[in-house]
């Protein structure tokens, strides 16, 4: 009776939590500190991108060159270590480097509203068009080989922790807080949902609709180059090859999250779901020993099935 | 002569409308019939019937001497009556040739295959354009014809059906003056050929050159039918109009006219409207007439910068404006209602409060935050004052009806406290009741500053909501009318360029 109630609620928070709980007898070693916080760590990374991933789908636009963006970040700030390292010590050139790196992903996210704006050029193929760009330009930077500038306190970003939770984990509960808070609580969020509700309908209300939509893929650049640097720290190098084919997974939990790719439709809380969601299936099944083509499936089958049961819900919903 | 088309006590009643009650009359065959009457006399009804579209309540249809009861617009198509939209219904990408036949292409077998016969498909397309005497490059793809270009080939593609009725539904709504020509040299020669057209139009001016016959329609009754040799357009304006006087709603007589708040000078923007100038005064409703494409909803669109301008000045509150757009019109205090408001207006799945809320994102936010408690005075008061009837705000918009979802239209911009309103066709798809409701809404908050401009097909709204009325001919003002005066009539003969 009342998992009825909750699953009509919420339904993928009660399917997230009856999953944990089978994994915690099913899955060896699930249900330790040291796994939960691994957990944690592996969902960092894209769970940063996959929350301003939602603010970019739910303004009606999507944001496909995520994957290449954190290899790119990575390398360019790799590169810049290198260079200045030498010159102005390592503290500062990396400081530098971080900068220029989320400088560099904001104007990329940014000009490709632009041209949405200008040329009329659907983010789906300029973004398509820059997973393969930002990628060529990561090996360009790196000429094929990983940059290892970096000192090794640097790895903290990436790997150390603080009272036991990693470091990664902070950041990416203070990216959450901030796009929840942007999302829900400011004039950005609501012109947000306005834009890709309806883009005329936001347009004619008086909404600057381009700048949001800049903005929403300017952060998302942001945050990209955020989990770019973060991957570099833990790896401890720029590495071209990092982060291929993260667009997918992103995607796949932001849609696992509820949110609709028609726009206008989404909760971030929703993504964190999502997140968490793929997370523990990945981790649950290597622990379970499931081959890594099963997991594929699984993890396809599961992204298919999230779309489906919101289908569902929302048809009971207005009966 | 023989008759086409013999309606008899033709009855339709959708509900509680009757819409259409008992006409009668005999469409000569091998004649063009204008069908005129204004706004819901029930034209498109009976148009409806003739094409299968609905079906009749009662009464009879005869076509040429045969009873008919045609269940969709596939049967009456077969039966040779076929029907030309005013909109059109063509794809774009595919070549003109491609259109005509689409759906019907010849076909051949090829390799044991089933393919398009292109040699023959050519073959019937260029003897359909030479018998209709239309020269246009049957390889060329839609979307690079213009419109009159796209109107002759939806004739064409009509005309391919072999059809003995064709069904014009305002053909020239959307044409340039020398397009209409070329178009009525079209329906001319298919009339030669033997064709009965019945052709519906608003442009009366058009129909003396056209029509042979006119039948007028008033409020679901055929009142009569003119011939069109002998006819004069007064004779038209009387049987449309009939003898309704014209009874004003109150409203706050004082009318002291207040300080201007817009004036707008020279406006122009090629090919919608040239030379705009008019002045809205504080408190003031100013009306603007004019039938479909004359440009009035291209004029209020282009001041408050949702489409772009060519020249002109536009003065709001003694500022001039040099480049409108509706991000800094809403800042200055101008609010438009877009006439499609399903499309334009509202987001149809998010809740009432968010679309009451999306123009005055910045009086419900302190900085960039929004509050919750700021904002729900804001949904409270529209709610109340305009008397929308809704179950909760969260729900979604879509569930409320088309009048409801109009006053949550006009809340969103009265909550931005406009000193200036854009009204678009604020009735469209209204009832009644809520019609009133809204009119009263504009008058009461035009008493208390609100400047208003009012754009309505209706012309009776106009009379009974308007301080002034301007009419609006082929993009330029050509007449300012005192509600209080004019009629209906002479409304109606201004908008058409026949006063």
């Amino acid at each position: 009776m009342i998992i009825n109630t909750l699953f009509r609620r919420y339904p993928l928070e009660t399917i997230l939590v009856i999953l944990f709980v089978v994994l915690c007898f099913a899955a060896p070693g699930f249900f330790t500190v040291n796994n939960q916080l691994n957990v944690l760590r592996n969902i960092t990374m894209q769970g940063i991108i996959a929350f301003g991933m939602t603010m970019v789908i739910v303004s009606g636009e999507i944001d496909l060159s995520v994957g290449s963006g954190v290899a790119f970040a990575g390398c360019l700030t790799a590169w810049i270590t290198e260079l200045l390292g030498g010159l102005i010590g390592l503290p500062l050139a990396i400081t530098i480097a971080c900068i220029c790196a989320i400088v560099a992903l904001f104007f990329v996210g940014y000009m490709t509203g632009k041209i949405r704006q200008i040329f009329n050029v659907p983010t789906f193929i300029t973004t398509l068009a820059l997973l393969t760009i930002l990628f060529g330009a990561a090996n360009l930077i790196t000429g094929g080989f990983p940059i290892t500038s970096f000192p090794y306190w640097y790895n903290f970003l990436g790997s150390g922790t603080i009272a036991g939770v990693p470091f990664p984990v902070f950041i990416f509960a203070a990216v959450f807080a901030l796009v929840y808070f942007l999302m829900n609580y400011t004039k950005f969020g609501r012109a947000l949902y306005a834009v890709g509700g309806n883009l005329e309908a936001a347009r004619l209300s008086g909404i600057n609709v381009w700048r949001v939509k800049c903005l929403a893929l300017g952060l998302t650049g942001i945050f990209t180059a955020i989990s770019g640097i973060l991957i570099s720290s833990l790896i401890l190098s720029g590495s071209a090859s990092a982060a291929r084919g993260w667009e997918l997974d992103i995607i796949s939990a932001v849609i696992i999250g509820g949110t609709s790719l028609f726009g206008g439709k989404g909760r971030i809380w929703g993504t964190l779901v999502g997140v968490l969601f793929l997370g523990i299936i990945v981790n649950g099944m290597t622990l379970l020993n499931v081959s890594e083509y099963w997991q594929y499936v699984v993890r396809g089958g599961l992204i298919l099935g999230a779309v489906l049961l919101n289908q569902l819900i929302e048809r009971l919903h207005e009966n | 002569m023989a008759t086409a088309i013999k309606i008899d006590s033709l009855r339709k009643v959708y509900g509680p409308t009757v819409a259409l009650d008992g006409a009668s009359h005999e469409f000569e065959a091998g004649q063009v019939h204008a069908l005129v009457g204004k706004n819901g006399s029930g034209k498109s009804t009976m148009v409806k019937i003739l094409n299968g579209a609905v079906q009749l309540t009662d009464g009879a249809v005869e076509l040429f001497d045969q009873q008919v009861a045609f269940a969709n617009p596939a049967e009456a198509m077969s039966a040779g009556v076929v029907t030309v939209y005013q909109e059109l219904s063509l794809v774009p990408g595919l070549s003109v040739l491609e259109n005509v036949l689409l759906g019907r292409m010849p076909s051949r077998r090829l390799l044991g295959l089933e393919s398009i016969n292109w040699a023959e498909a050519r073959r019937q397309v260029t003897s359909l354009m030479e018998e209709i005497g239309l020269t246009l490059d049957i390889d060329r793809p839609v979307s690079r014809l213009s419109v009159g270009q796209q109107q002759m080939v939806e004739i064409a593609k009509a005309y391919s059906l072999q059809p003995r009725v064709l069904l014009l539904d305002e053909p020239t709504s959307a044409l340039a003056a020398q397009e209409v020509e070329m178009l009525f040299a079209l329906i001319r020669r298919l009339r030669d050929r033997g064709v009965t057209i019945i052709y519906i139009s608003h442009r009366l001016a058009e129909l003396f050159e056209i029509a042979d016959s006119a039948v007028v329609l008033r409020d679901g009754l055929l009142v009569g039918s003119l011939d069109m040799a002998t006819a004069t357009n007064q004779d038209l304006i009387d049987l449309m109009f009939g003898d309704e006087a014209h009874v004003a709603i109150d409203r706050n007589q004082e009318s002291e006219r207040g300080a201007p708040v817009l004036e707008v000078r020279g406006l122009t923007r090629d090919g919608a409207f040239a030379d705009i100038d008019f002045t809205l005064h504080r408190g003031e409703v100013l009306g603007i007439a004019g039938m479909l494409g004359a440009g009035r909803t291209e004029l209020m669109r282009a001041i408050f910068g949702a489409d772009p301008l060519d020249k002109g000045e536009i003065i709001l509150d003694g500022a001039a404006i040099d480049k409108p757009n509706p991000h800094l019109m809403t800042k200055l205090g101008l609010g438009y209602t877009p006439e499609n408001r399903k499309e334009e207006g509202l987001i149809q799945f998010h809740p009432i409060r968010a679309n009451l809320c999306m123009a005055a994102l910045d009086r419900i936010a302190h900085g960039h935050w929004i509050h919750r408690r700021r904002e729900t005075p804001h949904v409270e008061r529209q709610v109340t004052d305009l008397g929308i009837k809704i179950g909760h705000s969260e729900h979604a918009v879509s569930s409320l009806s088309g009048g409801n979802q109009q006053k949550v239209v006009i809340g969103n911009w009265l909550n931005i406290q406009p000193k200036v309103m854009f009204y678009d066709e604020p009735s469209r798809g209204v009832d009644v009741n809520a019609k009133r409701q809204i009119f009263q809404i504009i008058r009461d908050k035009a008493s208390e500053g609100v400047a208003a401009l009012f754009v309505s097909t209706e012309l009776e709204e106009l009379l009974d909501v308007c301080d002034r009325i301007l009419v609006m001919r082929n993009g330029r003002l050509t007449a300012e009318l005192d509600p209080l005066t004019a009629t209906i009539k002479d409304l109606y003969s201004a908008s058409m360029g026949t006063a």
